[in-house]
């Protein structure tokens, strides 16, 4: 199990500190020890009395001692890291039940995997990059000389980075308005919405597109606190249908070494449901196919299509 | 989309409803004519879903404020549509559109003095609903008093808020069940592009749709529909 705590705490004045609650303990015990046993046997009432009152003060000193000792320790100790690595989901630790719910352990070991699997992915696309099968592969050796050499291991990108590139993407187009939000940790969540015709809510992962839920403009995408709702679909056909379509281009805009360029091509598809009510099916000619209007709009040449008549 | 709806709407964007009269067939009554209407409907694949009504009153401005300027009374409209239960909407013919809330026809009553309402007035249609796949289409009988004067077809598409954008897409869906009684774009769709529909909109093609009926009646039986 992964530690949580980090160098914010002192281990030697915490090993420190349980000794001295131990003998906090002992000292305290030992006053109702003195009190229990009561006075000693001596000569004079007088003699019994000082030397019990004297007694009792020693071990009340004690105690005063070692609580001082264990407050100053205590000082010393500092508080652990509030920062979970997994903000959330490092609370799942918190589960006793280890060996029926494993469920920590799992998820560390499936977020190492995809980490790892993304960075191989990465060091596999540059390496199949040097040996193009197209002939003009001058252009990639040129372009790859001028893309700046220090781009990082695109997994973990500065949150800035991620919210200057989406903003560039929303001063492309004009009728289409990003909004960017963290509402959970440092994944962004984006709000397109396109003209009067939908909205999108896209959640990523630092700047690679994890899913999409495609709305209408009139219907609601906040939950009731006032959280952008992540989950629930569209009440339209039309709508779960685009969304089963994003979800498609999602997966075939794939670049690991740019992810910007995905990003901007993902978006550039979007655009072509401007016209989502207004195009007819370049195959058939026809609005209505069951009901639906063409609703898959290709990836090259983002024609529109029926979702039955596409080729 | 209809208020029974889970989500409700923060503004008043509304689909798009395009209202329009199905002409009765020769030899058939109004009653076999719907019949016919929801047969196609239902080999369409549409399902039921409930009923609908909407209802008119008329009130004219009571002679009594009209002044020396000789200004012709004015109609006033006061209508009720079951997709919106808690409101109540008045307009006049070309108009503003007042949407206020039940609350209105009581405050009628107290405005005697001001509008009067017109005798044996009141028109209305009823009907069920049917959902193909997002639209909703409505089919009623308009009545005046006991007598059934026509028949309402009511679609509306879902999806779409913006009149301009999918009328093409509504008049195809107008096609395949009408067939030759397809209506053209009703004119609140001309004025306005990129203005987002509303409710308010959907009452004037209702008010435009019974007035015709309306006038269909006054003419002595001329044997066209």
């Amino acid at each position: 199990m992964a530690d949580p705590l980090s160098v914010g705490v002192n281990l030697e004045a915490f090993s420190q500190a349980i000794s001295a609650i131990q003998a906090l303990r002992s000292s305290v015990s030992r006053v109702f020890d003195c009190l229990k046993d009561g006075m000693r046997n001596k000569e004079t009432l007088e003699g019994r009395e000082k030397a019990f009152i004297a007694h009792f003060q020693d071990n009340l000193h004690s105690v005063n001692r070692d609580l001082n000792e264990l407050e100053r320790l205590s000082n010393l100790v500092g508080k652990p890291s509030e920062n979970h690595p997994l903000h959330n989901s490092g609370l799942l630790s918190l589960d006793p039940v280890q060996d029926k719910t494993p469920l920590y352990s799992q998820l560390l070991q499936a977020y190492k995997w995809s980490n790892k699997l993304q960075y191989h992915a990465g060091l596999a696309s540059g390496l199949l990059n040097q040996q193009s099968l197209k002939r003009s592969a001058n252009q990639m050796g040129v372009s790859a000389k001028r893309r700046p050499k220090a781009q990082p291991t695109t997994l973990v990108l500065p949150p800035q980075y991620v919210d200057d590139v989406i903003s560039r993407i929303d001063r492309m187009f004009p009728e289409m308005s990003i909004q960017l939000s963290r509402p959970n940790g440092t994944s962004a969540m984006l709000l397109v919405t396109l003209g009067k015709v939908l909205k999108v809510i896209v959640v990523m992962r630092s700047l690679f597109i994890d899913r999409t839920i495609v709305k209408g403009y009139n219907e609601n995408v906040y939950t009731e606190d006032g959280k952008l709702d992540i989950w629930s679909k569209s009440n339209y056909q039309v709508f779960q249908k685009v969304t089963d379509h994003a979800t498609t281009a999602l997966l075939h805009y794939q670049l690991p070494q740019m992810p910007d360029v995905v990003v901007r091509s993902f978006m550039t598809w979007l655009r072509s449901y401007m016209k989502l009510f207004q195009a007819p099916c370049q195959r058939c000619g026809r609005f209505l196919q069951d009901g639906l209007p063409p609703t898959w709009r290709d990836f090259r040449t983002l024609e529109a299509f029926h979702d039955t008549c596409r080729q | 989309m209809s208020n029974s709806r889970p989500t409700t709407n923060i503004f008043a964007a509304q689909p798009i409803q395009r209202v329009s009269q199905m002409p009765v067939a020769e030899g058939k009554s109004v009653q076999q004519t719907v019949e016919l209407l929801t047969r196609k409907l239902e080999v369409l694949g549409a399902e039921k879903q409930g009923t609908f009504c909407v209802d008119c009153e008329t009130y004219h401005t009571a002679a009594s404020t009209l002044g020396s300027q000789g200004q012709t009374g004015k109609l006033m409209y006061v209508m009720h549509n079951s997709e919106y239960p808690l409101s109540c909407f008045a307009l006049f013919e070309n108009g503003p559109c007042l949407i206020a809330d039940t609350n209105f026809d009581v405050l009628m009553v107290k405005l005697k003095g001001f509008f009067q309402s017109a005798k044996a007035s009141k028109i209305e249609t009823r009907g069920t609903r049917y959902q193909y796949c997002d639209f909703l289409v409505k089919v009623g009988t308009v009545t005046m008093g006991p007598s059934a004067r026509g028949i309402s077809v009511e679609v509306e598409y879902g999806p779409c808020v913006v009149a301009s954008d999918c009328w093409s897409l509504l008049l195809e869906f107008l096609q395949s069940f009408l067939g030759s009684h397809t209506p053209g774009a009703p004119a609140v769709f001309g004025n306005r592009h990129d203005t987002v529909y509303g409710p308010a909109d959907t009452m004037v093609q209702y008010m435009e749709l019974f007035n015709k009926i309306r006038k269909q009646q006054q003419v002595p039986v001329a044997g066209i529909r």
